[in-house]
């Protein structure tokens, strides 16, 4: 596999959107080569950090009491 | 005179109701957080994510006999709030759209950044309001694609289903919005301090 192609795929490979065969190569392409590693490194941590920054809110408990309440006649 | 024999306990069946509710519990209700994660993205303040994620509730019990139980629920839910969204909300919400799409300039950062902090380091020092504001400044089309899949995890068709695009879409919105968000925070990241700017 070249470069361009791993890094074409990188980001349907981050959400393990390819298919096996194609997630083989692009494992191994990154293995070997550095560049290409450290970019995949970096948009993985990248996509780790939103999914954390992002979801420390949830839905306050008085909304879900009201939801509760509204449905079941609580 | 034998005693009467007792008699058994009579064995209802859980009423229909109580069956439909408990289904409901176990498969929609545990979504409640997610369903208002997004709900506050698209509509951009508490009060309307509020009514729109009461209200999502709402119809999705309604039409619960719709739903096939052991499918997928969360996006069956989300559906149902981003369809609210756009008939009944959007109109009326002013979402701070305080980014243009043409005036973000993507561009690689991690070009930028491979020498000094390849890692992505700086990324952990910036706070979740900076984070949260970022992806609020996203024309809605990136917003809402970068919300379901980095936040909350659904796949590419499942995306697709929701929003109503094909695959192809969503990918490339994927990655524009991935780009614009990190420019922008990388912008903020080098305003703080926390990393030094790409040379003019």
């Amino acid at each position: 596999m070249k470069c361009r192609e791993c890094i074409e795929h990188l980001y349907e490979y981050l959400d393990r959107e390819v298919t096996p065969a194609l997630e083989v190569e692009i494992r191994e392409h990154l293995a070997h080569c550095p560049p290409c590693g450290d970019k995949f490194d970096f948009e993985s941590a990248f996509k780790k950090f939103l999914q954390i920054k992002a979801r420390t809110q949830g839905c306050p408990p008085e909304l879900k009491q009201k939801i509760l309440r509204e449905l079941f006649n609580e | 005179m034998p005693a009467p024999k007792p008699t058994p306990p009579p064995t209802t069946p859980p009423a229909p109701t109580d069956a439909r509710r408990a289904g409901f519990e176990k498969e929609a209700l545990v979504h409640l957080d997610s369903l208002y994660r997004v709900a506050l993205r698209l509509a951009g303040n508490a009060a309307d994510a509020d009514d729109l994620v009461q209200e999502t509730m709402l119809k999705a019990y309604r039409s619960w006999d719709q739903y096939q139980p052991g499918t997928n629920a969360k996006g069956w839910l989300l559906t149902i709030l981003r369809n609210s969204f756009i008939n009944e909300y959007r109109r009326r919400t002013r979402h701070p759209e305080t980014v243009d799409v043409d005036t973000i300039e993507p561009f690689a950062v991690f070009e930028d950044v491979q020498e000094d902090d390849p890692q992505g380091a700086f990324f952990d020092r910036i706070v979740d309001d900076e984070v949260l504001r970022a992806i609020d400044g996203l024309p809605e089309a990136f917003r809402e694609t970068v919300v379901l899949s980095d936040v909350e995890g659904m796949s590419y068709q499942e995306i697709g289903k929701i929003l109503n695009i094909p695959v192809g879409t969503v990918k490339s919105r994927l990655f524009r919005a991935r780009q614009m968000l990190q420019a922008k925070l990388y912008d903020y990241a080098v305003g703080m301090g926390y990393i030094k700017g790409r040379p003019a």
